[in-house]
């Protein structure tokens, strides 16, 4: 029953950290229209600010984890007003700005990758910080690290979750992530809005690296993995729905583990996918795919 | 109020407006009439500066409006009415309304404003924590008129309230959009429904290939036998029913 446990909570653990990535790509996919195939790299990005930006102060985790995302957040803000928001000017979605849109992400996070190689180098990197002795519930014994990273992620959701849902801005970021045009005639500033969108999903990306860091490496390929499986929780819960995103990427993280425990460690990335494919043939949309979508 | 001087534009190479010249006094309800087609949606955006005129000039409050963007335009004090399928469908009613407050961040303004909603549409009131996708037609068109009147705009720009509707309902919203006026509101209002529309407004144009077609005080257009041949298909409104409404 430990090892059951012990699964299930790493692969919980894991599994939160699909989620930050899944919801980033979320929340760029319904606020700029496209997916944006870099976000791995944002994530690789924001666990490398977090190591140095610990190395050079030896601040505490968490502020640690708050620095990386607030400079991640920006550089991403950068990125989206210098580089896509000229693609995007004619349009997203299927239009064949979109589909620029799709090869600039992908150069993007080729760019990011040798970028953080010049930087910080082609080895992996530890990242020195202990969560702490594990925790003991009855018999059952959590590992810290797990449990933090678990409680981490669900304070910035929460966090997320009200921001969306009780300020004026976030209220903004919903009417802009519906429908674009009603949201300028709302008075809202909408290239600003998608730039708060674009950086707060960036945001979310490096936290869920600072995270991981302590448990992995830090490492330049870090995003490539991440990428596919966030993809994939992403789809499985709905795309485009945040709720959903969570939901996938609890469902990858402990499908993964539960395969990786029981069946085989060595095909530990395909039981993802098997479940994607599951989800698809029964439900197409994924498990929260409404189309609530409205184009003018 | 608003002046609308020879605007030439449309869509990509897609000429639509051939010089439209219109003008809006304070205070007073003109009506922008034409059927399928003819520009008076793309006269609104060009008007709500969705899209950029290629020429021409629109003066809003004395100062030049044509190069704004469209939040720009809604913070100067004009504000588009949207459709009532235009409401966002997974928000609350309220939520929607305080869309509307955008650009009106101060407690005392939203609180104010939502009152003055109320009193206008009080079905609202008791459908504010509701999804806004649960509303009727009539009640997305209310919805719509309401949450425009948030910010506290000098103007209005009404996109087809009439659209889609039963008679009955739009003219319970013709109503309740001339008592808006009636409270001092500027309106533009954009229609299909020529009768409707003639008999809420006290001055009206019509819209013909992208160009004003005839222009006059919309009593004297309600007898006009152009517009009732090209649009009202023979049903004359009765002017005597402009002042029951």
């Amino acid at each position: 029953m430990q090892y059951f446990f012990d699964l299930v909570i790493v692969g919980l653990s894991l599994g939160m950290v699909y989620a930050l990535v899944a919801i980033g790509i979320s929340l760029i996919y319904s606020g700029l229209d496209v997916v944006h195939f870099a976000h791995g790299e944002i994530y690789m990005l924001g666990a490398f600010i977090g190591l140095s930006l610990y190395n050079a102060t030896q601040w505490p985790f968490p502020v640690v984890l708050f620095g990386s995302m607030i400079i991640t957040g920006l550089i991403g803000v950068v990125i989206e007003r210098v580089f896509y928001r000229r693609i995007l000017k004619s349009g997203g979605g299927y239009t064949v700005a979109g589909m620029a849109m799709v090869i600039c992400g992908f150069g993007m996070s080729i760019i990011l990758q040798n970028i953080a190689f010049l930087i910080w180098g082609p080895k992996a990197a530890p990242f020195p910080v202990s969560y702490g002795m594990p925790f003991e519930i009855g018999n059952v014994t959590l590992p810290a690290a797990y449990v933090w990273i678990v409680l981490a992620a669900l304070i910035l959701m929460t966090a997320l979750h009200l921001f969306l849902k009780k300020t004026r801005l976030g209220l903004a970021v919903r009417a802009v992530a519906g429908n674009k045009e009603i949201a300028y005639l709302m008075g809202i500033n909408v290239p600003l809005t998608i730039s708060v969108i674009f950086g707060v999903a960036c945001a979310l990306g490096a936290a869920a690296g600072v995270l991981v860091g302590p448990i992995n490496y830090v490492q330049v390929l870090m995003g490539i993995g991440i990428l596919v499986k966030a993809f994939a929780a992403a789809v499985i819960g709905g795309f485009g729905s945040l709720p959903g995103a969570v939901l996938g990427g609890l469902l990858v993280g402990v499908v993964e583990s539960l395969g990786a425990g029981y069946l085989s460690g060595s095909y530990k990335d395909i039981y993802a996918f098997i479940m994607l494919i599951i989800v698809l043939m029964v439900r197409p949309a994924g498990l929260f795919g409404v189309i609530t979508k409205m184009k003018a | 109020m608003l002046k609308v001087t020879e605007v030439v534009g449309g869509y990509g190479s897609v000429q639509i407006l051939n010089g439209v010249t219109m003008s809006v006094e304070p205070g007073r309800i003109v009506a922008l009439l034409g059927g399928n087609g003819t520009g008076k949606s793309t006269m609104l955006k060009a008007i709500s500066g969705l899209i950029q005129p290629w020429s021409g000039e629109i003066v809003f409050d004395g100062e030049r409006i044509d190069r704004l963007r469209a939040d720009l335009i809604v913070r100067r004090g004009l504000v588009q009415v949207t459709q009532g399928k235009e409401a966002y469908p997974a928000m609350t009613v309220e939520e929607n309304l305080m869309l509307g407050a955008h650009i009106r961040p101060e407690r005392a303004v939203r609180a104010r404003g939502l009152e003055r909603a109320f009193t206008y549409f009080p079905i609202l009131k008791e459908r504010r924590r509701q999804l806004t996708g649960t509303l009727s037609g009539g009640q997305l068109q209310m919805l719509c008129v309401a949450r425009g009147l948030m910010s506290e705009p000098k103007m209005m720009l009404l996109d087809e309230p009439s659209a889609a509707l039963a008679p009955q309902v739009v003219l319970d919203i013709f109503r309740a959009v001339a008592r808006i006026c009636r409270d001092g509101m500027t309106l533009l209002l954009v229609e299909q429904n020529v009768r409707m529309a003639l008999l809420l407004a006290d001055y009206a144009y019509v819209i013909k290939d992208g160009a004003i077609h005839i222009e006059g005080p919309a009593e004297d257009l309600i007898k006009d036998d152009a517009v009732r041949l090209s649009f009202l298909g023979g049903t004359v409104a009765d002017v005597d029913q402009k002042l029951s409404l």
